[in-house]
């Protein structure tokens, strides 16, 4: 097996995490934003 | 509904690319095993000059009075958040395949360094969107700051034809426009990376965009308010 796959591996994980941790961060404030909005318009 | 259909689109693309680049195609002939970063290298820097290039436009549009709307200035930030994030990935991705391949993890190259500056000059863009000021003001100072540090984006690009560097060439659009690859599944995956990416991007800055415009939403609303409360104790003496 090729050495180089250990550099592989690690530049599609470093990928997939951080378009995973860009996704689940704007997931977790949209739904804040979503939430301080229906709690303002409750009163 | 468009949205999830998106989402789910450049999902189901990222899936077909990972199997493509990892198991479909064959090691290259000199680099080996480490030229499959390439796949993921190439189109996060191609997200990069796309998203900045759009930040450009959306600028643009929000500085000609004919076009000014809200909308433009907020398009503008989201794109280059994103662009910050892939150009980030970019290093990081250059950097993990130099390492077997040049023998080094950094080599202060004229297309390393230019892209560091572009990744800088954004950061420093997004720290400006953040500093107080009216919608307005702040349009204004993040759109001039957007067409400064665009200057750079060619200057990466060419920086390969135009100086001595231990990168390579464009492989795709090099001056020559000549595809330099074997085979057929090496530059069918390459083009099928750069959609593949080009799918998330619009995903993640369609994302940007609905959270962007909830925050404009608030930052309007508690304005309001203090004015109202303002107002409020001016008329009422203590």
């Amino acid at each position: 097996m090729d050495d180089n796959w250990g550099y592989v591996a690690a530049g599609y994980g470093l990928t997939a995490g951080v378009v995973a941790a860009y996704v689940v961060w704007l997931r977790v404030r949209i739904r804040r934003a979503e939430r301080s909005l229906r709690d303002e318009a409750d009163g | 509904m468009t949205g999830k259909l998106l989402g789910v689109a450049s999902g189901v693309s990222l899936a077909v690319l990972a199997v493509l680049a990892l198991v479909v195609v064959p090691p290259d002939a000199v680099q080996g095993d480490a030229q499959r970063l390439m796949y993921v290298h190439v189109p996060t820097a191609w997200l990069a000059y796309l998203a900045f290039f759009v930040t450009a436009v959306a600028s643009v549009l929000w500085l000609w009075p004919r076009t000014r709307a809200p909308h433009w200035d907020l398009l503008a930030g989201s794109s280059a958040e994103v662009g910050v994030v892939f150009t980030g990935l970019t290093l990081a991705l250059g950097s993990l395949w130099g390492r077997p391949i040049w023998g080094t993890w950094w080599e202060w190259d004229a297309r390393l360094t230019t892209t560091l500056v572009l990744f800088f000059l954004y950061v420093g863009y997004l720290a400006l969107r953040r500093t107080g000021a009216t919608a307005d003001e702040r349009g204004k100072r993040c759109a001039i700051a957007a067409l400064i540090a665009f200057a750079d984006v060619p200057v990466v690009h060419f920086s390969v034809t135009w100086w001595e560097t231990l990168h390579q060439d464009a492989t795709v659009f090099n001056p020559d426009l000549d595809v330099r690859m074997e085979g057929f599944w090496m530059p069918f995956t390459l083009v099928f990376s750069v959609l593949a990416f080009t799918l998330l991007y619009a995903t993640l800055v369609r994302t940007r965009l609905r959270l962007a415009e909830l925050d404009e939403g608030r930052e309007e609303r508690e304005l309001q308010r203090a004015i109202e409360e303002r107002r409020r104790a001016e008329v009422v003496p203590a």
